[in-house]
């Protein structure tokens, strides 16, 4: 027994170093098992606690009927409008309070008072000037981005070493390349992290948003079956807000931190 | 590359925590001829490191003035090459990049700046390293990289503040037989600055004393080149001139 486990194993880690991609869904295996067990003893009444199989035909017959993939796209295209928009604001304005004392004396605190506030806080207002609509739902993400990228901007713009600083002018370098030779590449970094921070939050704002001015989306997915009492669709929704995260993360926030600051050496491996 | 003439010059800081004014620098005159390696050695603390970034434009000078060719100092600029300690290569940049930095803001073209930069690594023996990042490089190699990315530029003065200092001993002293090599070979105008006395008197043509903000004495040193620590190690004059050097810096 304890030789056929070994043998199991070995032939595992052989496998996940052969394909990577099967390493990472390993850790749900038990998870998914578990949650089988659970269901297929009734401990829960079905009703309040669908098994897999139930929750893969849900999401088998909603992709047939085209909902699925609308209201998939709906959500990403909201999440990727919203960081487009935090990120174009966030980075300029981030460098200027880095560079500059005298905006940062004048805007610091208000940074500091209007994150404290808080995405979800601004919803009633936002509804009463814009209505259940895709503007409060981008202005929303929006804010949430912003202050992450904001505020990790100007932490790494202030943490460029000044001799940087001094080897770009020494060697010729205007004000304005300074810009783009030294300042920005110095803080990237920290713009990925706070791009990441940023991303994580407004995904969460969006689901958020949507259960309550939606009209479409993944949170509206979860949100309106509710009066039918169904919650199939709500795990599924679940479910693809994790997988959706996991791609995000290990396809394109990743690859951006592995080519910038760990192959500079600026963060540890 | 031009001459650099030192008139005067002082440089007083405010303390902000104690409230008080503080001189670094006292009245110093120096002028260094165009193709001259001049060494200012001195204890830490003596205002080295003040003489240089008010020379190189990084902070302003309280008295005298500061001519390059004739022309008075306002802020850093491309006629005064640095050397840093603490190398401050672009880690964003390949070695190769760095190098060409400074033709790039000239606004060379890629090809041409890519050639000059081939060329002055060559020159240090860094060829091989050309596509890789600083931090993929011992220490030795990130200041070999800093000297030819100044030089690259082709400035009329190179500055060079203890750039040897974190690198260990061995490195350090084939690095000083490379710049002395690199100087002979394309002759920069140098203003080197170091509290090592040997390698003040190793490296240079002049060795500028400094104490408290105050020079000493200029010493002229007429060793014969190419010089190299296996030679000089247990050559008499350098030992003499180290000497003297040395007690005027103690005496102080
Ligand atoms: N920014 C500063 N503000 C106040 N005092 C300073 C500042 N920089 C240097 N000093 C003082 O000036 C003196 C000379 O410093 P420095 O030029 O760094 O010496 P060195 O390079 O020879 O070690 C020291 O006494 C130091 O404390
Ligand atoms: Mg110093």
């Amino acid at each position: 027994m304890k030789q056929f486990l070994l043998k199991m194993w070995s032939h595992c880690v052989r496998l996940t170093a052969r394909w990577p991609s099967i390493a990472s869904i390993a850790p749900f295996i038990p998870v998914v098992a578990a949650w089988w067990i659970v269901t297929e003893l009734q401990i829960f009444p079905r009703v309040f606690l669908p098994g897999p199989a139930e929750v893969v035909r849900s999401f088998g017959s909603l992709v047939y009927m085209g909902i699925l993939p609308a209201y998939l796209q709906d959500s990403i295209v909201r999440l990727a409008v919203g960081a487009f928009w935090g990120v174009a604001l966030g980075i300029p304005l981030g460098i200027l309070v880095g560079l500059n004392q005298r905006a940062r004396t004048a805007l610091w605190p208000l940074l500091l008072f209007f994150q404290a506030i808080g995405d979800i806080a601004w919803l009633p207002i936002l509804v009463i000037w814009f209505g259940y609509g895709l503007t409060t739902i981008t202005v929303v993400i929006v804010y949430t981005v912003i202050f992450p990228v904001v505020l990790n901007t100007v932490l790494g713009v202030r943490s460029i070493p000044i001799t940087l600083h001094r080897a770009a002018q020494s060697l010729g370098a205007s004000r304005i390349r300074m810009l783009w030779e030294v300042v920005l590449p110095g803080a990237l970094p920290n713009i990925v992290t706070g791009l990441r921070n940023g991303l994580g939050y407004g995904w969460r704002a969006l689901i958020a948003t949507e259960i309550i001015v939606g009209t479409s989306g993944i949170g509206f997915l979860m949100f309106d079956p509710r009066r039918s009492g169904s919650v199939v669709e709500i795990l599924l929704g679940m479910i693809i807000l994790g997988i959706l995260w996991y791609i995000v993360d290990s396809w394109i926030l990743a690859p951006i931190e592995r080519a910038t600051g760990q192959r500079w050496g600026l963060v540890t491996r | 590359m031009k001459d650099l003439t030192i008139r005067n010059l002082s440089k007083t800081y405010f303390d902000p925590y104690v409230g008080t004014n503080v001189t670094a620098v006292h009245d110093v005159s120096l002028k260094v001829e165009q193709g001259e390696f001049v060494c200012i050695v001195g204890p830490s603390g003596c205002g080295k490191t003040t003489i240089l970034n008010m020379i190189a434009g990084f902070i302003p000078h309280t008295g005298g003035e500061i001519l390059v060719g004739g022309r008075p100092v306002k802020g850093p600029g491309p006629d005064r090459g640095v050397v840093f300690q603490s190398f401050a290569l672009f880690p964003w940049r390949t070695v190769l990049e760095n190098v060409a930095f400074g033709p790039k803001m000239r606004g060379v073209r890629k090809v041409e700046r890519e050639k000059i930069a081939h060329e002055y690594l060559a020159l240090a023996k860094l060829t091989e390293a050309a596509g890789r990042y600083p931090a993929e490089l011992s220490g030795g190699m990130q200041q070999r990289v800093g000297v030819v990315r100044a030089l690259a530029n082709e400035p009329d003065v190179l500055l060079m503040d203890e750039p040897f200092a974190s690198v260990d001993a061995q490195t350090r002293m084939t690095l000083q037989e490379e710049l002395t090599r690199i100087w002979q070979e394309k002759r920069p105008t140098v203003i080197f600055i170091t509290h090592d006395v040997a390698e003040a008197v190793f490296l240079a043509n002049r060795v500028v004393a400094l104490s408290k903000g105050r020079v000493l004495d200029d010493i002229a040193v007429d060793l014969p080149r190419p010089r190299s620590w296996d030679a000089l190690n247990d050559d008499a004059r350098f030992k003499e001139l180290s000497g003297r050097v040395l007690q005027l810096v103690r005496s102080a």
